[in-house]
């Protein structure tokens, strides 16, 4: 194939998914005029850096950045806890109903959000848990995938290793601290990189199980904004683009890891 | 109490290991599955009062539950289609010895990373009819406003979901072109074979895994979708994108109907898992070795 037509497909492709980005920028520094003029604005006249502090004084924006980060923080630390830790015994032990355990895990995967929501959601409100931290934090706390990802991922590691350790005298959560883990590094970077970045933008759950503005996290609360003051785009871009930025972050130190954990979720 | 074997003691450990995930998995998966099953036979208020299948049968004869079934799968429909296409396309694109690869793999893998919350916001922002960026530019060329929304709306929001998965399918494609041996291709350059019957007859067979996969993962996620509908449209212009997610979500939490919303997710879910093993099943007997 020629190259300049590749050029000119990945050129126009990357202006489709990126230009949208960045006019949700300008929007946020746009006047409310600007954002209603009749000629399109694409970048405004003179940066409003104001609309961020105007977002806050609007809204509790500043919990909605605590409840996400403590939401998604908590989250993805009990996945670095628990996933690994399920996956090395997955992958290294034997012991009675051992294959019928893993597919009970493995069924797991095939069960959409959608279908545990109404009994999660009368479970939360029987538990007083609605619109509480444990009730937005509970529900995520492992996955079959994380699970299925670090057995994989530690069952390549020599059996003599840990014969070894046994022998040593080391104790079995030794051996797993001191063993196992060290070695499952590259792995959990890609399991905290995903875990995180999908609770952050977690929609359905938060929105379900918060009841008062001061709990939502961000996609809620930028959402709940949004209809509430829905001629104020510029607001809402600028609501936007917080919630956007630390994933964005996070992607272009990580793109690497990133590429391949994607990679990794299509290998069977 | 210690147990005598060696075999015993390792089967401990292993329990003793696996404690948090059995309580973590049978709370949250598989009691609230028991649940929404039980929940699913009740009706009134307090989904207390037992319904049989009642539930089932209405839900199968509720013209406006079908209707959002069928918006469903032709909104899934579309997002498996131009996954499939667009994510394709693309990732052979990147296949070439291009200068600045990388940079394109990231710029066409941002979206992924927004929340459904950004792309919708966003995108019924530039949409918009009289605010949107988009028809500002086309009055401005002295072009007719487009009611995107209100003329296709269905296959809009495919294609606003597109924008933020097209990326994701393109890596998952590039690693799948990445594992043919460039031998297979070189020796059907020699035979006479051109890139299009090479694509035909070597691409696309060879790729049959990476396409089995996406395409599942985007007929589970299209059929699950709700964002787009809670945002963007609101299941309109009338009903026409009334998701199922969507369409459940209202019966629960907005006519709080447990019971009758229960049995609907039971459907969908049945529905979804047979998509998957009928997908698995073809896909395994499509496959080919060379």
């Amino acid at each position: 194939m020629r190259k300049w037509l590749l050029y000119t497909v990945l050129g126009l492709a990357s202006l489709v998914t990126v230009l949208p980005l960045l006019y949700m920028l300008s929007l946020s520094l746009q006047t409310e005029a600007e954002t209603l003029s009749a000629s399109a604005v694409l970048w405004p006249e003179s940066p409003q850096w104001g609309n961020y502090a105007e977002l806050f004084a609007r809204a509790p924006f500043g919990n909605f950045i605590v409840n996400s980060l403590v939401v998604a923080g908590l989250i993805t630390l009990a996945h670095l806890v628990f996933d690994p830790l399920v996956g090395y015994v997955f992958a290294k032990f034997r012991f009675p109903l051992r294959n019928t355990l893993f597919v009970a895990l493995l069924a797991t995967l095939m069960v959409p959000f959608f279908v545990r929501m109404i009994p999660l959601y009368v479970l939360m409100a029987n538990m007083g848990w609605l619109n509480t931290y444990q009730g937005l934090i509970t529900p995520f706390l492992m996955d079959a995938f994380g699970i299925f990802l670090m057995r994989q991922f530690i069952q390549p590691i020599p059996d003599d290793l840990i014969s070894a350790a046994r022998i040593d005298g080391a104790s079995e959560l030794g051996i797993y601290r001191r063993i196992i883990l060290p070695q499952t590094r590259p792995a959990l970077a890609v399991l905290a990189l995903f875990t995180f970045v999908f609770q952050w933008n977690e929609f359905l759950w938060p929105l379900v199980a918060t009841t008062t503005p001061e709990m939502r996290t961000i996609p809620v609360g930028l959402t709940l904004f949004n209809q509430e003051y829905f001629t104020l785009w510029h607001l809402t871009a600028a609501g936007s683009v917080i919630l956007f930025v630390p994933t964005a972050v996070l992607f272009l130190l990580t793109q690497r890891y990133f590429v391949r954990g994607i990679a990794l979720t299509g290998l069977r | 109490m210690r147990p005598r074997t060696l075999a015993g003691r390792y089967a401990r450990t292993a329990y003793l290991f696996l404690l948090p995930a059995i309580l973590f998995f049978a709370a949250f998966f598989y009691l609230p599955i028991g649940n929404v099953v039980a929940t699913s036979l009740r009706t009134g208020p307090q989904a207390d009062q037992w319904a049989g299948l009642g539930n089932y049968t209405q839900a199968l004869g509720d013209p406006a539950v079908r209707h959002s079934f069928l918006v469903t799968v032709a909104f899934a429909v579309a997002v498996v289609v131009g996954s499939i296409v667009l994510g394709l396309a693309l990732a052979m694109a990147l296949d070439q010895p291009l200068k600045g690869r990388v940079a394109f793999r990231v710029l066409l893998l941002v979206p992924y990373l927004t929340s459904v919350a950004i792309v919708g916001l966003l995108w019924r922002n530039i949409l918009d009819p009289e605010l949107g960026v988009l028809n500002r530019l086309l009055l401005a060329a002295g072009l007719p406003a487009q009611h995107w929304l209100n003329t296709s709306p269905l296959l809009t929001i495919a294609a606003v979901t597109l924008w933020q998965s097209v990326g994701y399918t393109m890596v998952l494609f590039l690693a799948g072109l990445q594992g043919i041996p460039e031998t297979y291709h070189e020796a059907a350059k020699i035979d006479g074979a051109d890139a299009w019957l090479r694509f035909w007859r070597i691409t696309l067979p060879l790729l049959a895994p990476t396409t089995l996969f996406v395409s599942v993962m985007a007929v589970i996620s299209g059929l699950q979708a709700f964002g787009q509908a809670y945002i963007i449209t609101n299941g309109g212009p009338g009903d026409a994108t009334d998701l199922s997610v969507f369409h459940i979500f209202n019966v629960a939490f907005r006519s709080r109907d447990f019971g009758y919303s229960s049995a609907q997710s039971v459907l969908l879910l049945i529905v979804i898992v047979a998509f998957t093993l009928v997908q698995l099943r073809a896909g395994r007997r499509g496959e080919v070795v060379y």
